[in-house]
């Protein structure tokens, strides 16, 4: 049976797919890097402020926020918990928080796989969502195209056929990623 | 073949355009970043856009086949007829740009004359065709080079009649406003030095790219691996691409156009695309046989020969 994917595996494959591989098909101890420390108390304190904040960072005037909401769809074999979501008369919109100022592209698909969660766990059409970009204080909008709810399929067929498979990825093409990694002592090729 | 339709301009104007400046494009995947990952290439393998683009080969072999092992496959009858029609359609429309620079705009009955008398010069392609499939080439040509001239008379006659001082310049280039089989160097994302788009737009950076055949979902891989190559080239941003499909049905020539935006999503493709095929060249490995290999494949007597 196909593993139950978690959203953040679309951002890590997308990092680097041997994180995939030293999650799932070989298991292995890991340290928690300051990176990812200072990452989570922004989240944190994110959380906190954005309850008592207006919804014009969205470009949204009434709505109603909900946070941390774990999300699982069966049909889609994927879980995660959502910083939050807003909903408004026109729809609903994930949104998640990121200690960066700029968008990257792992972020966006994770993004996506939490609005194609988010539609089935409401039951109606999501046509995108939002990343906040904690240090700018700005939320940028990214739009669930049909493309994009295709490719973000892809890549989730692309996780699970590198779990099945069990094949040892090769070095990834962003080499100075490893610099500040968490399985980077695994790794006997890169410098 | 590449003037849009009014609906179609209409689109592109009101929805295309707007949704490609809107969706933006993630600043690693515009072409001008072809020095940093993930543009920059991983190995030194030189491939062709066609055979980056092209999964007509569902495993890839066939670059495998041509570039490790230096084979050439037989071209296919669909590959010669889109050959021919390819180059007719280029040829006519420069035959068009050069009888307006030759008469200028106050001779223009003279251009008139020229491109009705235009024939195409017989393709030495022509040789390998039975004489029923070369027959039924000619019949296409004759019905191509007719409706393209139309077009472009009537586009002259358009700006003839909407600008009375214009100049065989600019007369020209309102004619006919793209640059057809325009060489781009692709070295900057691991691809050969000599690439040609079959149609470029320059008002609205739009790729165009001509078929024949079938739409397929990986054509989109072509507009799009001239836009990161346009990128990184000029540096200007290329949102759009759009496939122009010429079907002959009877005497008729349909034409079908899939304008898109040049996203996210394809530009990772293509990327990825270009790295696997690039590494099967560079690392000599054989990606095996597709498994789905129809018997028109140039490559079919070497890879099912004994099938």
């Amino acid at each position: 049976m196909d593993p139950v994917l978690k959203v953040s595996d679309i951002k890590q494959y997308l990092y680097c797919p041997r994180i995939i591989y030293f999650t799932y098909v070989l298991p292995v101890e890991k340290k928690t890097t300051p990176k990812m420390e200072v990452g989570k108390e922004e989240h944190l304190k994110t959380a906190r402020l954005e309850g008592r904040r207006r919804l014009r960072t969205y470009g949204l005037t009434e709505g109603k926020r909900f946070f941390n909401t774990y999300l699982f769809s069966p049909r889609l074999g994927l879980e995660g918990v959502l910083d939050m979501y807003i909903t408004v008369p026109r729809g609903s919109f994930p949104v998640d928080f990121k200690n960066t100022c700029r968008l990257a592209v792992n972020h966006k698909y994770q993004l996506l796989a939490y609005a194609l969660l988010l539609e089935d766990w409401l039951g109606r059409p999501v046509r995108g969502g939002f990343i906040y970009l904690i240090p700018l204080g700005r939320a940028v909008y990214v739009e669930a195209t049909p493309e994009a709810r295709l490719y973000t399929k892809r890549l989730l067929g692309a996780i699970r056929g590198l779990i099945e498979r069990e094949q040892f990825p090769a070095v990834p093409r962003r080499a100075g990623r490893c610099a500040d990694c968490e399985y980077r002592n695994y790794c006997g090729d890169v410098g | 073949m590449y003037f849009l339709a009014d609906d179609e301009r209409k689109q592109l104007l009101r929805y295309y355009l707007p949704k490609a400046r809107e969706l933006g494009v993630a600043e690693e995947l515009r072409g001008w970043n072809w020095h940093q990952p993930p543009l920059e290439p991983v190995y030194g393998a030189v491939l062709a856009l066609y055979e980056v683009a092209g999964k007509y080969c569902s495993s890839g072999r066939d670059v495998f086949l041509r570039r490790v092992h230096g084979i050439k496959g037989e071209p296919n009858l669909a590959m010669i007829q889109g050959a021919v029609l390819h180059e007719i359609l280029a040829d006519l429309l420069v035959t068009a740009k050069r009888a307006i620079y030759l008469h200028g705009a106050e001779n223009y009955r003279a251009i008139c004359e020229t491109l009705e008398k235009y024939t195409p010069a017989v393709s030495p392609q022509f040789a390998s065709l039975s004489d029923a499939e070369a027959a039924d080439l000619c019949r296409k040509v004759e019905i191509l080079c007719s409706f393209e001239k139309a077009r472009v008379l009537s586009r002259l006659q358009e700006m003839l009649t909407r600008h009375p001082y214009i100049g065989e310049d600019s007369l020209a280039n309102l004619t006919i406003p793209v640059v057809v089989e325009q060489k781009l160097n692709g070295a900057f994302l691991g691809l050969s030095g000599s690439l040609s788009t079959d149609a470029f737009i320059f008002s609205e950076p739009m790729i165009l790219d001509l078929k024949f055949g079938e739409p397929r979902d990986f054509h989109r891989l072509g507009t799009t691996g001239y836009a990161l190559v346009m990128e990184a080239l000029y540096e200007f941003p290329v949102n759009l691409g759009c496939i122009v499909y010429g079907e002959f049905r009877g005497d008729r020539l349909i034409v079908k156009r899939d304008i898109h935006i040049i996203s996210d999503e394809l530009r990772q493709w293509f990327i990825e695309e270009r790295d696997e095929k690039a590494r099967f060249v560079a690392e000599e490995i054989d990606p095996g046989l597709a498994g789905d290999c129809p018997s028109t494949c140039p490559f079919y007597q070497v890879c099912c020969a004994g099938g």
